[in-house]
């Protein structure tokens, strides 16, 4: 009996956006599209580590106030340490301070970008910058029937 | 149930190499009280430590290609914020180390210029050793796994 090797296709790019607010969720949701992202969207923490579970991420956008001030920080640790290749932003809503930027160095944060920056401008910047250095993913093996 | 096993002995043997070789630290700080201290903790919790007292010292030491697993700097030293100078060479090496800046005198400016860097961790001073010795461990652990720390 021979193995049949099946080609499993292009994997889509996933993009995770957590914020609470629905406006910058849809603007960010159509931006990252634009780009080719498939993205899944949480307003609140119990639904953003659901779809931590359930998908490989290679860009996380988090705001840094999801209920409470600054607890999106602790997601956006939790989401470099599960996809350490991932670009993990985090959206302030004010202009970073040395808190805000020592935040981001010690939970692993690649950027923060303030709110008031469009949503496509925000996903270029990013874009531009897994570009330069590629997000690598877990190889998918062919599968054998 | 194959794949379970695997990743146990994986594990295991991350766990065994870690035990059986010290990590290596290159601790930079002007202050010779702090050096020394730091120099005693970070022995004491099993790793090997090579001190430099500035920043010029510590640029010599990376670039005669000494390999260290992590690099500890001040951020003040010989000028201002001279200690991402440390960062910045030991973010060159290969394989990376876990790069910690340790400071008094965080600035929007030289914390931006840390992000940018990617600096793993910056602490403050008074640095809490526990906080500091964690975030180290950690960050290591990761690496040995063969992720970016």
């Amino acid at each position: 009996m021979s193995a049949k090797v099946q080609s499993p296709g292009p994997t889509p790019k996933m993009a995770l956006v957590v914020h609470s607010d629905l406006s910058v969720i849809s603007n960010f949701q159509s931006a990252l599209s634009e780009k080719g992202y498939v993205t899944i969207v949480a307003r609140d923490l119990p639904t953003a580590l659901l779809a931590v579970t359930q998908h490989y991420f290679e860009i996380a956008i988090v705001s840094s106030r999801l209920e409470e001030g600054g607890d999106g920080w602790p997601l956006a640790g939790v989401l470099h340490l599960v996809f350490p290749r991932a670009f993990v932003a985090v959206i302030s809503p004010t202009e970073p301070d040395v808190l805000t930027l020592q935040s981001a160095i010690n939970y692993g944060v690649r950027e923060v970008y303030q709110q008031s920056m469009p949503s496509p401008e925000i996903v270029g910047a990013i874009l531009a910058q897994v570009e330069t250095a590629p997000a690598t993913r877990p190889s998918r093996k062919p599968r054998v029937q | 149930m194959q794949l379970w096993s695997a990743n146990i002995l994986s594990t295991l043997g991350i766990y065994l190499v870690s035990m059986v070789r010290k990590r290596s630290l290159l601790l930079v700080d002007d202050e010779s009280s702090i050096l020394q201290t730091l120099r005693l903790v970070f022995e004491n919790e099993g790793y090997a430590v090579i001190t430099a007292d500035s920043c010029a010292q510590a640029l010599e030491i990376l670039a005669n290609g000494h390999k260290f697993d992590a690099v500890v700097t001040d951020l003040n030293m010989e000028k201002e914020d001279i200690g991402l100078e440390v960062a910045r060479a030991a973010l060159r090496l290969k394989p990376k180390p876990a790069v910690v800046i340790c400071t008094g005198f965080a600035s929007v400016t030289n914390s931006r210029a840390a992000l940018d860097l990617g600096v793993d961790y910056m602490a403050h001073k008074p640095v809490e050793l526990q906080g500091l010795i964690a975030a180290l461990n950690r960050l290591l652990a990761r690496r040995d796994r063969g992720v970016r720390a």
